[in-house]
């Protein structure tokens, strides 16, 4: 099971992904409203895994995952994205995030992509 | 899995009208200034939220709307200015109907569709100016410009 940093800017969407990933087994160990504070609280953390919004104040969620992967080469990171920001994630994909989840986000779909980016972390 | 869905219908009352003030701010403060960066940025990422609430939530009227919002704020952050006084009065008539689907979500009620008017000249390509007047007085001064793209 996995130490979890949750990043986005909306209380709604942290508590629906804290909600789904809980009863897994995971852990939730931090919570960033701000690209920011994403950056900031994986390196006090060092969370197994980080769920990164694209659109965020202060600092987007694409330059989270590059100034995070700068630091951290092997850091495993999921994408958040809504339909209509294809481009934004292929961007955050080349720049070393491990994949993707959609909004509306459906538990199962939320679930078998974070058990799949911990079994490829673990090979 | 099933989530309490009664939970997140009351967090969404309280973001959407949060995000809906901020919307209002923000249009106003680009009713004085077109080109105000914090404030066109602050637009589009509320309409982005209010989009992914709506649509988790099935409010397709609510998620069509926003979304149409935030596609047009894609295209005023990057010209980096309101393009038009035509194109912030179609901003404040989005904001108005959705404070009206909101106040609709509070009451129990299914959010009533935005006119199709609306929803189609806010996907109107902005260049061309039969859709949006572009021939607009900078509101702070200056000489009225006319923008082609």
């Amino acid at each position: 099971m996995a130490r979890v940093l949750i990043a986005d800017d909306a209380s709604f969407m942290r508590q629906m992904i804290r909600e789904i990933i809980e009863p897994e087994g995971h852990e939730v160990v931090g919570e960033a409203t701000n690209g920011i504070e994403a950056v900031d609280l994986f390196n006090e953390l060092s969370p197994d895994l980080v769920t990164m919004d694209i659109v965020m104040p202060k600092r987007s969620g694409i330059d989270a995952v590059k100034a995070i992967l700068a630091e951290h080469p092997t850091a495993c990171v999921v994408m958040c994205s809504a339909l209509g920001q294809e481009t934004l994630v292929m961007e955050a994909l080349q720049a070393g995030a491990r994949d993707f989840i959609v909004k509306p986000f459906k538990p199962d779909s939320v679930i078998s992509t974070i058990a799949k980016m911990l079994e490829k972390s673990e090979d | 899995m099933a989530l309490d869905m009664a939970k997140y219908r009351q967090i969404f009352l309280e973001e959407s009208t949060d995000h809906l003030e901020e919307i209002s701010r923000a249009l106003f403060d680009l009713e004085k200034e077109m080109a105000n960066a914090e404030a066109i940025d602050t637009l589009f990422r509320m309409a982005h939220s209010i989009k992914s609430m709506a649509a988790s939530l099935g409010y397709d009227a609510v998620a069509d709307l926003s979304h149409r919002m935030e596609d047009r704020m894609e295209g005023v952050r990057a010209d980096g200015r309101v393009r038009s006084q035509d194109e912030l009065a179609l901003l404040f008539r989005s904001l108005e109907t959705l404070e009206a689907m909101v106040a609709a979500v509070a009451k129990d009620e299914e959010p009533p569709a935005a006119d199709d008017e609306l929803l189609s000249q806010l996907a109107a390509d902005s260049s061309d100016p039969a859709t949006t007047e572009l021939a607009s007085p900078d509101p702070v001064g200056g000489e009225p410009k006319k923008v082609f793209r």
